[in-house]
């Protein structure tokens, strides 16, 4: 994960189409474009799992179906908790024979559809639920040295809270993290860049417009700017987080993409 | 489907109340109805009737009287002591084509709502499923059946108007039982099962019955829920333990169930569950959208919180400003153990 | 065994957002989704006929677009899926629909079991599954929380009721409702909504099924909706009670009792 940060390579987030897609060959056919787009560039495509509780398409079928190439620099998928054990075991088999190395591994939205891992299904003893921490831990133990496993850091939670959960997730296996979306300079952030100065830390640049979908996804009411400009934001982002990697969330394909090539300056 | 004429409409007179028997105790909910049925009947200067099928029920059907009934219509059968839809469906086709209720009420529990439906496309007639309310329209006797859908979202008034009887469940606990009248008197009519009754009857392998109820959220009257506030899975015990004492169900915002508390079976909101519940007690939860979204239904939200200004004690109805540890013992102090 | 699972395309209850002014969800914009008691239906089906052989046909009655959920259940499994669409079906009630189902079922002929979910999200009514078994004179399990066993002609479930569960035996054919805790349904997967896709869906039609035109849409339908109205926006004040822990306690319970909730 280091490299990618030394060689200014982009962390950049594709949603699978969702299961209900009224229009799935056009969705399909989005997807592969993007994924394309992303390999040529060198950049690191990361493939969502239903994000948001939303049924979708699995990163790693996508990958299959579709017969995508994969370079193992250059591709991260996310895996939450709302799996069943046969489809867990499933996914990470895939990742292994694609040669799929990093997986960001989340707790993650459920939803009426999603099924949730039972403690019991992955030999967590002690615990009333399943979290990253019991995924991360059994993948370690499973899966022993055939992925890179990177957690997510949310510094609008009560930092205490949250810097006790990433001991844990770090003491689980864990060795690259990415936070939650930024739009300024972070406090907390700041604190965890400190503390953990070893650790790879990508940031996540939010590139959509509209704040108020950030304030819903991060849960806490972000005052609405006049303007927002992600653009000038990601480029701010790079000069206050020199040391960091970034992960840009909703990028715009048709606008954005070929602005990013520029973005990436330290100074 | 062939509709009935004025003539034959008038034909039919008197709500009746189909009684819930469990294992030959007729439930607390037929008081309910019974009540609710009294109101109808006096509207339409007509009569209640209870109607009592099961087994060993004969004797317990004349406590009916005291709640408002008039008439109790009784089929007593060993045959009828496990759960037989069929079978009821079947006896009470046949009394209500003898008899002729105007109105047939029943309550909307797992067991009603699997006969009642049968038995209004076997008699031809017209079913409005868990109301909570009914009246009836003074312009012209019909029975208006107010009944909530889109998981409580919209509320709709029911009619039917050409066909009789005209059937609703009614969803427990929504009615108020009166206050008996030991002296109220009534009759009974006994009635049977026909051996025609029987092919299609069902083999009951086994009965459990638990002590204590399985609440699931989605149906639970109360449900009491608990966020970071309650610091860790021994709150949560807390609060296990306040929903036992009130009957309700334990549910958890999203903080609570990724800290690994409290399994994500029990999460309400936007990506967990949606519930309507009568009573919702949020304890320690601030109230994020995603959470508000899942709960905003439900009849009265009380909050419990240290901080008087969270968005959930904004939008509670009752909102307590304290330690969720130390009001929520008093709380059961105050409700005694049942 | 020939299975028929009868499935509902619904609004979708996930997207909701909150109306300031009446603090109420707003639901606007809704898709479409397969009604969720549905999908443990079609699960069971499948679960069903892989165990014991057979065939499971997906029909739904609804406006063409309902055909997704059709695909959707073949995605997971299903054989085949009808399509039961037409002008003359629109407004049908329980009643009227629970008939054409049960018209449909007669005309695929031979059936074995039907399986339903236990209700729909949209009408919450949960009175299909036993209007078709009346309709078809058939028996009928409700709230069907596992199937036991299934013999020749006849079928074992566990019946889930508000304080336990019975277990019962009946005769088949016969009519199912399930609810939630009888499995955990399969997710599709791309393979199988792309072979979904190719899929020709046959559209039935009252002629199709023998349906009497009097016993289906409007016509068909005992009940009418005579009035929809949201339920009454929250009042805005809140009631804030403070003090020792003990007075807190007490203010609650009082508050509580007046509206008879303890």
């Amino acid at each position: 994960m280091q490299h990618h940060i030394q060689n200014k390579i982009y962390h950049v987030e594709i949603l699978p189409p969702k299961q209900d897609s009224e229009k799935l060959e056009a969705d399909l056919e989005l997807f592969v474009n993007k994924y394309t787009r992303v390999m040529e560039s060198g950049y690191c495509a990361c493939i969502t799992d239903n994000a948001m509780g939303h049924l979708s398409f699995q990163g790693t079928e996508m990958i299959e179906e579709l017969e995508l190439p994969v370079y193992p620099e250059q591709v991260m998928i996310h895996l939450n908790t709302f799996h069943t054990k046969e489809n867990l075991d499933e996914i990470l088999n895939t990742c292994i024979a694609k040669g799929i190395k990093y997986l960001l591994v989340v707790s993650g939205d459920g939803s009426e559809r999603l099924p949730k891992l039972k403690p019991s299904d992955i030999g967590a003893e002690g615990v009333e639920s399943v979290t990253s921490v019991e995924l991360l831990k059994y993948i370690n133990r499973e899966y022993k040295d055939k992925f890179v496993l990177g957690v997510a850091f949310n510094p609008y939670e009560p930092e205490d809270h949250e810097f006790e959960k990433m001991e844990r997730k770090l003491a689980a296996g864990a060795s690259f993290i990415i936070t939650q979306p930024l739009i300024e300079k972070n406090a907390v952030v700041d604190k965890l860049l400190e503390k953990y100065p070893d650790v790879p830390v990508i940031v996540e640049a939010w590139m959509s417009k509209k704040l108020h979908l950030l304030s819903e996804a991060v849960g806490y009411p972000i005052p609405e700017n006049t303007e927002y400009d992600p653009i000038a934001t990601l480029k701010m982002l790079h000069k206050v987080y020199p040391k960091c990697g970034v992960y840009l969330s909703l990028l715009s394909f048709k606008t954005q993409y070929d602005l990013i090539k520029d973005t990436w300056v330290n100074e | 489907m062939i509709t009935l004429t004025d003539l034959e409409r008038k034909e039919y007179r008197n709500i009746w109340v189909i009684a819930e028997v469990l294992s030959g105790e007729i439930q607390p909910v037929t008081h309910e109805l019974i009540g609710a049925a009294r109101t109808l009947a006096d509207a339409r200067n007509s009569q209640v009737w209870a109607v009592v099928l099961g087994s060993g029920v004969g004797d317990k059907a004349e406590s009916l009287y005291a709640y408002g009934a008039d008439t109790v219509i009784v089929v007593d059968d060993f045959r009828l002591s496990g759960f037989q839809d069929e079978m009821e469906a079947r006896i009470l086709v046949r009394l209500i084509k003898k008899y002729k209720p105007e109105v047939v009420v029943c309550a909307a529990t797992s067991r009603g709502r699997a006969l009642i439906p049968r038995v209004a496309v076997m008699a031809n007639c017209g079913l409005t499923a868990d109301c909570t309310g009914l009246s009836i329209d003074p312009e012209n006797g019909d029975l208006l059946q107010t009944s909530p859908a889109f998981g409580g979202n919209i509320l709709a008034t029911i009619r039917c108007s050409n066909h009789r009887p005209q059937m609703a469940t009614v969803r427990p606990r929504v009615m108020k039982a009166p206050e008996p009248d030991l002296n109220r008197k009534g009759q009974v009519i006994k009635e049977s099962v026909l051996d025609t009754d029987l092919d299609k009857m069902k083999k009951i392998i086994e009965i459990f019955r638990s002590k204590e109820t399985a609440v699931n959220l989605s149906d639970a009257r109360i449900i009491i829920a608990g966020g970071r506030g309650m610091k860790g899975p021994e709150g949560f015990e807390l609060l296990k333990q306040f929903a036992s004492r009130v009957g309700g169900a334990v549910g958890a915002s999203r903080a609570a169930v990724d800290a690994g508390w409290i399994p994500y079976a029990h999460q309400v909101g936007q990506t967990g569950q949606t519930v309507q519940s009568t009573l919702y007690i949020a304890c320690g939860i601030s109230g994020q959208i995603q959470h508000l979204v899942g709960m905003q239904s439900c009849d009265m939200i009380v909050a419990i919180d240290k901080n008087p200004d969270t968005p959930m004690m904004q939008i509670a109805d009752i909102a307590i400003i304290g330690d969720v540890f130390e009001i929520i013992p008093e709380i059961m102090n105050e409700i005694p153990k049942l | 065994m020939k299975i028929v699972v009868c499935i509902k395309q619904v609004p979708a209850t996930n997207d909701a957002k909150i109306d300031p002014e009446t603090k109420r969800i707003i639901r606007e914009g809704q898709k479409a989704i397969m009604n969720p008691f549905d999908t443990y239906a079609v699960e069971e089906g499948v679960r069903l006929k892989e165990k014991f052989g057979g065939e499971v046909i997906a029909i739904t009655m609804g406006p063409p677009k309902a055909e997704a959920v059709l695909r959707e259940a073949i995605s997971v499994g299903a054989d085949r899926g009808i399509l039961l669409s037409d002008g003359a079906f629109a407004g049908s009630d329980t009643w009227a629909t629970s008939y054409v189902l049960a018209k449909a079922i007669e005309k695929i002929g031979d059936v074995d079991l039907v399986i339903c979910g236990k209700q729909a999200i949209d009408g919450d009514t949960a009175q299909v599954g036993p209007g078709i078994a009346a309709h078809l004179d058939w028996m009928q399990a409700t709230y069907v929380m596992a199937v036991e066993s299934v013999e020749t002609s006849s079928i074992t479930v566990k019946r889930m009721h508000e304080d336990g569960y019975d277990v019962c035996e009946l005769q088949l054919p016969a009519v199912l409702t399930v609810v939630k805790d009888i499995n955990t349904p399969r997710v599709p997967t791309l393979k199988g909504r792309l072979a979904a896709q190719k899929y020709e869906i046959p559209v039935w039609k009252p002629e199709d099924i023998g349906a009497d035109h009097d016993k289906i849409g409007l016509k068909g339908s005992p009940t009418r909706v005579v009035k929809t109205q949201a339920p009454d926006p929250r009042k805005a004040s809140t009631i804030r009670i403070e003090g020792s822990p003990q007075e807190c306690a007490k203010a609650l319970v009082r508050e509580l009792r007046l509206r008879s909730l303890v």
